[in-house]
């Protein structure tokens, strides 16, 4: 072809390094930039961030009022107010619910052009992710903070294990819920669709929450339940908070959380690294 | 700068590239022309790492796409048809967020975006969110936000598409200018003037393959036609004139509704014999033009009977 001949009178020409400084950031300048953005975006919108934050409390209102009563049951452990065995739960089930908007979040941030734009710059595309979960993370963590405080100064929240108890019960919780994060960060960059997205979100949560000891003892759900909280990791990360933040003894429930959520993290974290690589029609 | 050999993409049964060569010097620009489908996109995603080709070997400012792709992505700028800026952030919020992915510093990146911002008359609107833009001031971000990293190779997918015709001009000034400095562009454009204009070298791509290519000059001398249109008066006979064009070489397309002829000729002595034909039959001329060749013929001739014209290249 006539071009190449053209070129080739051409080429090569030197091509001098005019930003020899700008060939890609740093991992951790690109982590520190990406997750600066999520955060800023996470909070641009106030009311979002108001409702987010109000939504741990009515569940903690509500449930006190509904399961109160489980107290005076023969199969609760004695000595233990509600208010002490529900608030450990509720730390995380409430994660969980905040956890699945991180795949919302991430499919809607798909069709954000930038998304689009990070794929043709020298950015490392797990790290948007990464940033993506640690934004939701610090978003979770900021809630259960919030429970935490009005338990205590309005629900009177006072657990036997003490401070040092319930902050290890919100460390657990936090591990528990980023590996859940990383689950539906995962699901995002598979199925790029909000509408499938929340609909899975729906169908996993609620079994997940109300199948396990969040609310009620074991003992106190039909034998068939029993048998699927028994399998249901929430139901360890549920008993291992409580454990902490009650000072029983740790028995399985902490480890098995740990475990658990160790597996899960890293298993989405690849599933989600190489679908996410994968650009929309290519 | 751009060294695409023998690329080819399939998506399952769908071949969207057979085979597809393009060599771009340094500061230069090659326009590729092509309907919606003919595989432009496809082409621009391979060049710029983002799909990855079925086959072929593709270089890109002197690196591997598949092998080298944070090099080659740490050299080009793309834009595309849609804007491809964070809609929360500002325009500055943008351009900052991109350069320091780049690696500058907070110093240099606030520099650089605000040196942007007055390049591409954003300024004023610098702190609002992008979302808030209209459609030109998101195409003017969108190349900004191209050309943060100061870019060797620029790629211009349907740059103009939808845009108002006095944005489009600016943004061929800034697209000549950025030329001037050395840059090189692939520009995909389904409008002619824009490649007749802004590129050195037009390729035509038509069902995944390279179906034509050449200067716009060469092409339009090779495929375009020159053409006399006349318009007669209401009392010329325009069977009488359609029949005398013929008598006398020519092949005259007449068009009764308006009462004019058109026929295409090669040389200034053809137009006179087109006049000196009409004449033996008595027909009076209201309007005579002559329509030089443009890449739409160009364009036409060859995405109507692709094959047939595939040596033209």
């Amino acid at each position: 072809m006539a071009l190449q001949e053209r070129t080739r009178d051409t080429a090569p020409i030197a091509v001098p390094d005019t930003t020899a400084e700008w060939r890609g950031g740093s991992i951790r300048a690109q982590l520190w930039v990406l997750t600066g953005r999520q955060i800023r975006s996470m909070y641009g919108d106030t009311r979002l961030a108001l409702f987010s934050l109000l939504q741990p409390l009515i569940m903690l209102l509500l449930l006190s009022e509904i399961f109160g009563s489980m107290a005076n049951r023969d199969d609760f452990p004695h000595g233990v107010r509600y208010i002490d065995y529900l608030v450990p739960a509720l730390l995380v089930t409430t994660g969980i619910g905040s956890a699945q908007g991180a795949g919302v979040g991430l499919v809607k941030d798909m069709d954000n052009g930038i998304v689009a734009r990070f794929r043709v710059l020298p950015t490392r595309l797990p790290l948007v992710l990464v940033a993506r979960s640690l934004a939701d993370l610090l978003r979770v963590f900021t809630e259960l903070l919030v429970l935490l405080a009005c338990g205590t100064v309005f629900f009177g929240f006072r657990p036997s294990g003490g401070v040092l108890g319930t902050a290890a019960a919100l460390l657990l919780t936090v591990f528990v819920i980023w590996s859940l994060i990383w689950c539906f960060i995962a699901l995002a960059a598979w199925l790029r669709s909000v509408e499938v997205m929340s609909s899975i979100a729906v169908l996993v949560m609620f079994p997940l929450m109300f199948a396990s000891s969040a609310f009620v003892p074991l003992k106190g759900l039909p034998e068939w339940l029993q048998v699927v909280a028994k399998v249901n990791p929430v139901t360890y990360a549920v008993d291992g908070s409580r454990r902490l933040a009650l000072g029983w003894d740790l028995g399985l429930g902490v480890v098995g959380a740990l475990g658990t959520s160790a597996v899960l993290l890293a298993l989405a974290g690849f599933v989600a690294a190489k679908c996410f690589q994968r650009a929309p029609n290519a | 700068m751009i060294e695409a050999a023998g690329v080819c993409k399939s998506f399952g049964d769908v071949h969207a590239l057979n085979g597809v060569d393009i060599e771009v010097a340094r500061g230069k620009v090659l326009g590729l022309l092509g309907h919606n489908g003919a595989g432009k996109t496809t082409l621009v995603n391979i060049l710029s790492t983002v799909s990855p080709p079925t086959a072929g070997t593709v270089r890109v400012a002197g690196y591997d796409v598949t092998t080298q792709g944070a090099a080659v992505r740490a050299r080009i700028g793309v834009t595309g048809q849609f804007a491809s800026v964070d809609e929360y952030l500002s325009g500055y919020g943008n351009l900052v967020l991109i350069a320091r992915l780049l690696g500058a510093g907070r110093r240099q990146a606030a520099a650089r975006a605000t040196e942007l911002l007055e390049l591409f008359r954003l300024t004023e609107a610098a702190k609002q969110p992008s979302r808030t833009y209209s459609g030109g001031m998101r195409r003017r971000l969108d190349l900004a936000a191209s050309l943060v990293g100061r870019p060797d190779v620029l790629f211009l997918d349907e740059p103009t598409t939808g845009l108002d015709p006095t944005t489009r001009i600016a943004l061929w000034e800034t697209v000549e200018g950025l030329v001037a400095d050395g840059t090189t562009v692939l520009l995909t454009t389904q409008y002619l003037d824009e490649a007749d204009r802004l590129a050195d070298w037009i390729t035509v791509l038509s069902k995944g393959r390279v179906i034509a290519s050449g200067t716009s000059g060469r092409l339009k001398a090779e495929l375009g036609s020159r053409a006399v249109h006349a318009a007669l008066t209401p009392d010329s006979d325009l069977s009488a004139a359609t029949g005398a064009l013929a008598a006398a070489g020519f092949q005259p397309r007449p068009d009764p509704e308006r009462h004019a002829l058109s026929t295409p000729v090669d040389t200034s002595a053809d137009i006179a014999a087109v006049v000196r034909a009409l004449d033996t039959v008595g027909a009076e001329l209201v309007e005579l033009t002559v329509k030089e060749p443009s890449l739409d013929d160009v364009y036409l001739a060859l995405t109507q009977s692709p094959t047939a014209l595939a040596g033209a290249a």
